[in-house]
């Protein structure tokens, strides 16, 4: 376990260094000067403030000494200034980070709360009515688009029950009870969809696992239709959906920018938006790129997942 | 120098009388409903805005007047009141030189910065040769201060201000927008933690999120009774994007205060809600036109058919349609860039180019122009710049031209000016209190925005926009410029459409609270600095 750990990790740092020559290439090719937006259109003009901008934030230097400067300051941790608000480009992405990791993590985990015990109820009473309402939840849930979804979840909660807030962020450590409070709406929003998916494949897994022969031996065998369902079935049918709440989470992690939107959630998707239209470049390297380690850990630790699942995965 | 009578840019009033009719107005405005009691104090203001700032440093950056929470921190030399006149701030008092060259400015005694340093002659010179220097500075809070040749420091209290050429017009330079104060200790921590003068101090800023603001307990100004403003202990700042997710949080009670309600929810949100909320609807808060490309091609000013292309141009455009469509009737057709609402409002404007298909149809036929290119662009930040800019193509289409349509972020857009790469841009400008900052800056032929944009060169408008600078007297000024925008309308390189209207909403609980013409919510005896909750 240890030496296949190892290897993956190590599989990870090529990964890493191309996707930062990918980030920083596509980045700079950007149409649109960052210089005129931060010059203003009275001095955009002027050689000597372009200069001087360009000098202060290194943009005169080739394209590649400019990576390598870059790069060499990213490992030391050091992202560099954000162009537009001069303020460390850490702190830009500490303040939104953190708020998106929150939002994904409560929303997954909502969304594998309802799914599995769904699809697992309604792969076990195949054809019931349990089973026909979790697919036509489901369906609805896969139906529906998240941001219209959201709305409905607002008109709802907000506007005619009066439960829960509209909008807007509160940090888990200034103050958790309205922290969590805030969090619901967008949670819910977030995990609905993603349970709706998860639902439909643990549901399938199950009666693909549920239909093997080492089922039908487990029970002539006598052990308990419990333990032969979650400890037997359950355990192997939830390799895809591993997988897949993994590959929901990385989604989930760049990918949340029209819910941010609509809580007005300060998450790093909008923030990344914003600075794509500012030509923020260090910013968007940054974060990008932060997205894209986060992404690759997550698949690292799905990997590792599946091992501690089925010690075979891996094994070849 | 002389002591003389100033005549402000408003009007024939006396520097004395308009300093008392200036109180009083401000005294009127912060005791709402005449009351004698004093308001009560205390209470956090909610308010959610449409954009956030790009930075602290409110010389790096452009702290705008209206939608951005952290103006309530800021506070200039002088202030503007309720109707964006021009009134005493820092500077208590000032003289202007007869031959509009030097300006002196008095000093308010007894002003202190948030952390305690006071407000002298030496900080107010100080800030400004850092705005004057171009690595500490904005290129649009500089060019505010552009005609500034010496800064001296009198004594504690006085400063004197010798400028490269006469101007009327260099007060409105130095009011809080763009030209606001901080801390000269402060300058190592702008960018972090700035340090104003402002009604409100700053707390913490966290960018699109939140921007917390406490009262300032030493703020100069007071009320008629003589309470020191603000009343409220403090603000917090949400800005949300959305106009319907700004709404629903002011309808959810989650903030107390809202701007820039989305056009088409304004009539219903009055029919429906007025028991609950008070609406502001503000006439005007700048003006939205066309721009069209006249440096090179068909429409280009040197081009032998130019102007006349310009003509049909502006001639296929249904201003009315556009009332309706993109502003739901709350908008104003204008002529000019002044809307009737402001001071500068120009009737006399001559050459307006009615909405006339035909005409255009016939002025195309005639140079044999058919299906003539134009590529309407737009930003895509603000949607009634692009559903504008989407009707207007759809316009030109019916007029004959081959018209086509995009919407584009900022940078992009400053690409296409540089190459101009576009026919007609559909956009719009704040208002400017001071019409010298709109004419100097978009229609003389030198300024940087005019070379960059359009292109319009227009001898007659140069020398009338250059004397109203230098010229004190606001019939005459009113009079010039009225001439400049006739010749704008004639020309047709910038095609004014409409006023861009804005209303704001607040819970009926939040009393004192109106904000200026124009949107601008930090100003001196109305506002934030006024506003408390019952």
């Amino acid at each position: 376990m240890l030496i296949y750990a190892i290897n993956r990790i190590l599989q990870i740092i090529p990964v890493i260094f191309i996707l930062s020559i990918l980030v920083f290439g596509f980045v700079h090719a950007l149409p649109g000067d960052v210089i005129d937006t931060m010059a203003g259109v009275e001095a955009a003009e002027d050689p000597e403030v372009r200069a001087a901008l360009e000098e202060e934030f290194g943009l005169n230097k080739p394209i590649y000494v400019q990576y390598f400067i870059w790069i060499g300051k990213a490992m030391q941790g050091d992202f560099g200034k954000s162009l537009v608000t001069r303020r460390p480009v850490n702190t830009e992405l500490i303040e939104r980070i953190p708020a998106t990791m929150y939002l994904a993590l409560v929303g997954i985990t909502l969304s594998v709360l309802i799914a599995v015990p769904l699809g697992t109820l309604a792969a076990v009473r195949r054809n019931s009515p349990t089973d026909y309402a979790a697919q036509v939840t489901s369906l609805i849930g896969i139906s529906i688009p998240e941001f219209w979804f959201a709305i409905l979840c607002i008109l709802l909660f907000s506007l005619h029950l009066a439960w829960l807030p509209s909008s807007g962020y509160v940090e888990f450590f200034d103050d958790p009870q309205r922290s969590l409070w805030y969090l619901i709406l967008p949670a819910l929003a977030v995990g609905f969809r993603q349970a709706a998916f998860t639902t439909r494949l643990t549901r399938s897994s199950m009666l693909d696992e549920i239909s093997k022969e080492y089922v039908d031996t487990a029970r002539s065998l006598g052990l308990p239709e419990s333990k032969v369902i979650y400890k037997y079935t359950l355990r192997n049918a939830l390799i895809p959906t591993i997988t897949i709440s993994g590959l929901q989470l990385a989604n989930l992690l760049g990918g949340t920018v029209v819910l941010e939107s609509i809580f007005a959630w300060p998450g790093i998707g909008q923030a990344i938006f914003q600075s794509i239209q500012l030509r923020d470049f260090p910013v968007i390297q940054a974060g990008v790129l932060v997205l894209g380690v986060m992404v690759v850990v997550i698949n690292l630790l799905v990997d590792l997942l599946y091992r501690v699942l089925n010690p075979r995965v891996g094994m070849g | 120098m002389s002591e003389q009578i100033l005549r402000n840019t408003f009007g024939n009033q006396t520097r004395r009388e308009f300093l008392t009719t200036a109180a009083v107005g401000a005294a009127a405005i912060s005791m709402p409903g005449a009351a004698l009691a004093a308001p009560k104090r205390g209470g956090t203001l909610k308010f959610a805005t449409r954009v956030d700032g790009r930075g602290l440093d409110p010389h790096r950056n452009i702290i705008y007047y209206v939608s951005n929470p952290l103006t309530a921190t800021t506070q200039g030399l002088l202030d503007l009141n309720q109707k964006m006149e021009i009134v005493p701030g820092i500077g208590s008092e000032w003289t202007i030189s007869d031959d509009l060259m030097t300006y002196t400015f008095k000093i308010r005694k007894g002003v202190e910065f948030h952390n305690g340093r006071t407000v002298d002659a030496e900080a107010v010179k100080w800030n400004y040769e850092r705005i004057m220097d171009p690595k500490t500075s904005h290129a649009f809070t500089r060019g505010s201060l552009a005609e500034v040749d010496t800064i001296s420091v009198l004594d504690k209290y006085t400063l004197r201000i010798r400028l490269k050429g006469p101007s009327a017009v260099f007060l409105a330079n130095v009011v809080y927008y763009p030209c606001n104060l901080i801390a000269p200790d402060s300058a190592d921590q702008a960018d972090t933690h700035p340090i104003g003068c402002g009604p409100f101090k700053f707390v913490s800023w966290k960018r699109y999120a939140k921007t917390e603001m406490t009262r300032f307990e030493n703020y100069f100004e007071s009320d008629a009774l003589g309470n020191q403003l603000p009343y409220l202990d403090a603000i917090e700042g949400y800005p949300k994007k959305e106009d319907k997710v700004r709404l629903t949080a002011l309808r959810t009670g989650e903030v107390d205060l809202i701007e820039n309600m989305a056009y088409s929810d304004v009539a219903a949100f009055k029919k429906d809600h007025s028991d609950k909320y008070n609406t502001w609807d503000i006439p005007q808060v700048g003006c939205a036109y066309l721009a069209v490309q006249a440096k090179v091609g068909p429409f280009a000013m040197d081009h032998p058919n130019g102007k006349l292309m310009r003509q049909a141009l502006a001639h296929a455009i249904d201003r009315q349609a556009i009332h309706e469509a993109v502003f739901n009737g709350l908008s104003e057709t204008v002529a000019g860039f002044y809307s009737t609402s402001s001071p500068w409002h120009m009737p006399g404007i001559k050459n307006i180019k009615e909405y006339d298909p035909e005409k255009s149809k016939h002025i195309l036929r005639k140079l044999n122009a058919m299906g003539t290119p134009v590529d309407v662009v737009a930003r895509d930040t603000y949607e009634y710049m692009h559903n504008s800019g989407e009707l207007v193509h759809s316009m030109l289409l019916d007029a004959g031209f081959k018209a086509s349509n995009g919407k584009f972020d900022n940078p992009v857009l400053r690409e296409k000016y540089r190459k101009s790469d576009y026919g007609v841009d559909s956009t719009a400008n704040s208002y400017r209190f001071e019409p010298d900052g709109w004419y100097s800056r978009n229609i003389l032929s030198t300024a940087p925005s005019t070379m960059l944009r359009t292109g319009y060169k227009n001898e007659k408008a140069d020398k009338f926009i250059v004397e109203a600078r230098a010229t004190r007297d606001f019939k005459k000024r009113l009079e010039l410029y009225t001439e400049v925008e006739s010749e704008v309308n004639e020309d047709c390189a910038l095609i004014y459409t409409h006023a861009v209207p804005l209303t704001s909403a607040g819970t009926k609980n939040l009393k004192g609270y109106k904000p200026a013409f124009a949107g601008p919510f930090n100003i001196a005896g109305g506002g934030i600095r006024t506003a408390y909750f019952d």
